[in-house]
């Protein structure tokens, strides 16, 4: 299978924190992957190591098997949309798309102009001025119009209203739908991405919890309810992730490696939020008792 | 990339030419009357006359005079002078300081930085095209202050060499303004937010040009000593121009009796207790006037050691800048 995004054991450190530490995954070709995790997991950071905006501390990460950090000409291939797509606000639309051109070799003016047109969005007007939905989308015209073969997409309708949000993910399907781009998405809400999304990374305080694509995943895990269970080897069960007890009564999210067959257990089927749920879950928060000067 | 920054600061680039265009508006009439003034009175007769060496004394002591009246009518304009002496630092403000810093502020940077560029290229065609922008408006300023300023100078014993006159024109002012934008654009790239980045060049200029005024400009060639005897007539011979570090009286072994004055008697002459002329100083016979002094004709190697400085600072924070940039995310 071909890689697009690799990440080897990959890190980067703040001072003395690391916003991502031991990050390894593989984002096949051809899919349009989801990053999910809760805020501060370290999203922005991976997103940022793979445009080359930032040099990795350890490890390594590739893009097309080449390592992005002050990688000019693979920059060519990649599409990136910053975290409140950024965008020089007294810049009109138009001149945006000027100013890609000139910035960039392989540039689609006209894509970028037929799709501003088909989304009703003014052409000279500055874009500080337009409401923030038709900004994100300027902004993925802009990244589409470079014609890359990832896309990444840093929380791109965090800040939109659900209208917003939907015909954003609309027409970015619309759109990769027919070039066979990867697309690399982040959000801390999975809902937001479930419906568009067929791989998966979840990332929890800096490390990968999961990963892999949304069919396997939700087919790999379930969950059971039994009696009360102590912790013993259940038959097919790879591995708990996450066990809530009541007095009698057992439930479970596990992974499996086959068939559950031990009548005590009713298994279930799970959805993609429910996995996701577990693995987030897993991490421990952190207490601060100490700095608040309060009794644990 | 040139489109690019050329449409980013063209707002910003018509009201600094308009600004320059009004404070030429409001300086050339100045310096027209002030030049009006000086020939009227004579003055540039004087200048080419007090330059030869067997000058008549009538004719120094008219020229005084007139220096003199030509004082206190203008002087006044020394302070705007002290105030025109800002301008570089404002350019380093307002182009040096926001040009990394508005884009890292604004988030811009992640959008730019992506495209097919690369950052260090777009780093050096807006240092560039900023820069180059910066020599021509400090190139005009330096030359047009020169010729404002000029009339002030000749009036002045100091020169062109003196505090402040020597700063406002010739050559110089293109190394400071070089330096103020690098500056800014450095401490943007350290703290990446407009406003401290523009105190922080605020502080950081006027220190340095502080520094290489007092401690350094006056040693950028070794000094001249010059003395002459304590007894004469009329008033005491002083070349224009030249730029006086230290003087004092000494007494004929050396030492140091009066410090930053001189002293003229005429011949003979007997202080106000009837002793010979300085001796309630302690001045023993044969004491003489005493200076430390660069000579006049040194401006424009000075002009070019202090833009060498300037600019070679300049050069330095921009290599520093572009290797900042590199880490910034």
């Amino acid at each position: 299978m071909d890689m697009v995004l690799e990440a080897d054991r990959l890190g980067k450190r703040y001072g003395s924190t690391w916003a991502l530490r031991d990050c390894s995954l593989h984002l096949p070709a051809g899919r349009i992957a989801a990053l999910v995790g809760p805020n501060g997991a370290g999203k922005s950071t991976l997103l940022h190591l793979a445009v080359g905006l930032l040099k990795p501390d350890a490890g390594a990460v590739r893009v097309f098997g080449r390592s992005p950090y002050g990688d000019t000409e693979g920059l060519a291939d990649i599409g990136f949309v910053a975290q409140d797509t950024p965008l020089y606000r007294d810049f009109t639309a138009s001149e945006l798309v000027i100013a890609g051109g000139k910035l960039n070799k392989r540039w689609d003016a006209t894509l970028a102009r037929q799709r501003l047109a088909q989304l009703g969005i003014p052409p000279d007007k500055a874009v500080g001025k337009l409401s923030g939905g038709q900004r994100a989308q300027v902004a993925l015209a802009l990244a589409l119009a470079k014609q890359p073969r990832l896309l990444l997409l840093d929380e791109p309708v965090a800040s939109l209203d659900p209208l917003a949000r939907r015909e954003f993910l609309q027409s970015l399907m619309g759109s990769v739908a027919e070039s066979g781009t990867t697309v690399l998405l982040s959000s801390h809400l999975l809902a937001d991405l479930e419906r568009v999304c067929d791989y998966l990374i979840v990332l929890n305080a800096s490390q990968v919890q999961l990963t892999g694509a949304v069919d396997d995943l939700v087919a790999g895990h379930r969950q059971l309810v039994g009696p009360r269970h102590d912790g013993g080897a259940i038959g097919g069960v790879a591995a708990v992730i996450r066990a809530s007890h009541t007095d009698r009564q057992s439930t479970l999210l596990v992974r499996t490696d086959g068939p559950v067959t031990d009548p005590a257990w009713t298994v279930r089927e799970v959805s993609l939020e429910d996995v996701v749920l577990a693995y987030l879950a897993d991490g421990t928060t952190q207490t601060s008792h100490s700095e608040w000067g309060v009794a644990a | 990339m040139i489109w690019l920054t050329w449409r980013q600061h063209r707002k910003q680039a018509f009201y600094t030419v308009l600004g320059f265009v009004a404070l030429a508006a409001l300086l050339v009439p100045i310096g027209l009357s002030m030049r009006n003034t000086f020939s009227d009175l004579g003055l540039t007769d004087c200048v080419s006359q007090l330059a030869r060496a067997d000058v008549a004394q009538t004719t120094r002591e008219t020229c005084e005079a007139g220096f003199q009246r030509f004082g206190s009518q203008y002087g006044s304009l020394n302070l705007v002078a002290v105030l025109l002496i800002t301008l570089p630092a404002l350019v380093g403000l307002f182009w040096g300081a926001p040009l990394v810093a508005r884009e890292v502020e604004h988030g811009t940077h992640r959008f730019v930085w992506t495209q097919g560029v690369g950052r260090t290229r777009w780093a050096l065609v807006k240092f560039g095209l900023v820069g180059a922008a910066v020599v021509i408006l400090a190139a005009a300023y330096g030359l047009g202050m020169s010729w404002w300023v000029d009339p002030l100078t000749q009036a002045a014993y100091e020169g062109r060499l003196g505090m402040i006159v020597f700063d406002l024109q010739g050559i110089a002012p293109i190394g400071y303004t070089l330096f103020a934008v690098a500056l800014g654009v450095f401490a943007g790239t350290v703290w990446k937010r407009m406003l401290p980045a523009m105190g922080i060049t605020l502080a950081g200029f006027i220190g340095v040009r502080a520094a290489v005024e007092i401690l350094a400009r006056p040693h950028y060639q070794p000094a001249r000593t010059q003395t002459f005897p304590i007894a004469g007539e009329g008033s005491p011979e002083i070349s224009r121009g030249d730029w006086i570090l230290t003087q004092g009286v000494r007494n004929p072994d050396g030492t140091m009796v009066a410090e930053d004055t001189r002293i003229q008697c005429p011949p003979g002459g007997k202080g106000p207790d009837g002793r010979v002329c300085g001796a309630e100083l302690g001045l023993e016979p044969g004491a003489y006037n005493w200076q430390l002094y660069q000579p006049a004709d040194r401006f424009w190697l000075f002009q070019g050691i202090e833009t060498g400085i300037f600019v070679a600072l300049a050069v330095l924070l921009l290599y520093l800048a572009v290797r900042r940039i590199r880490r910034i995310a």
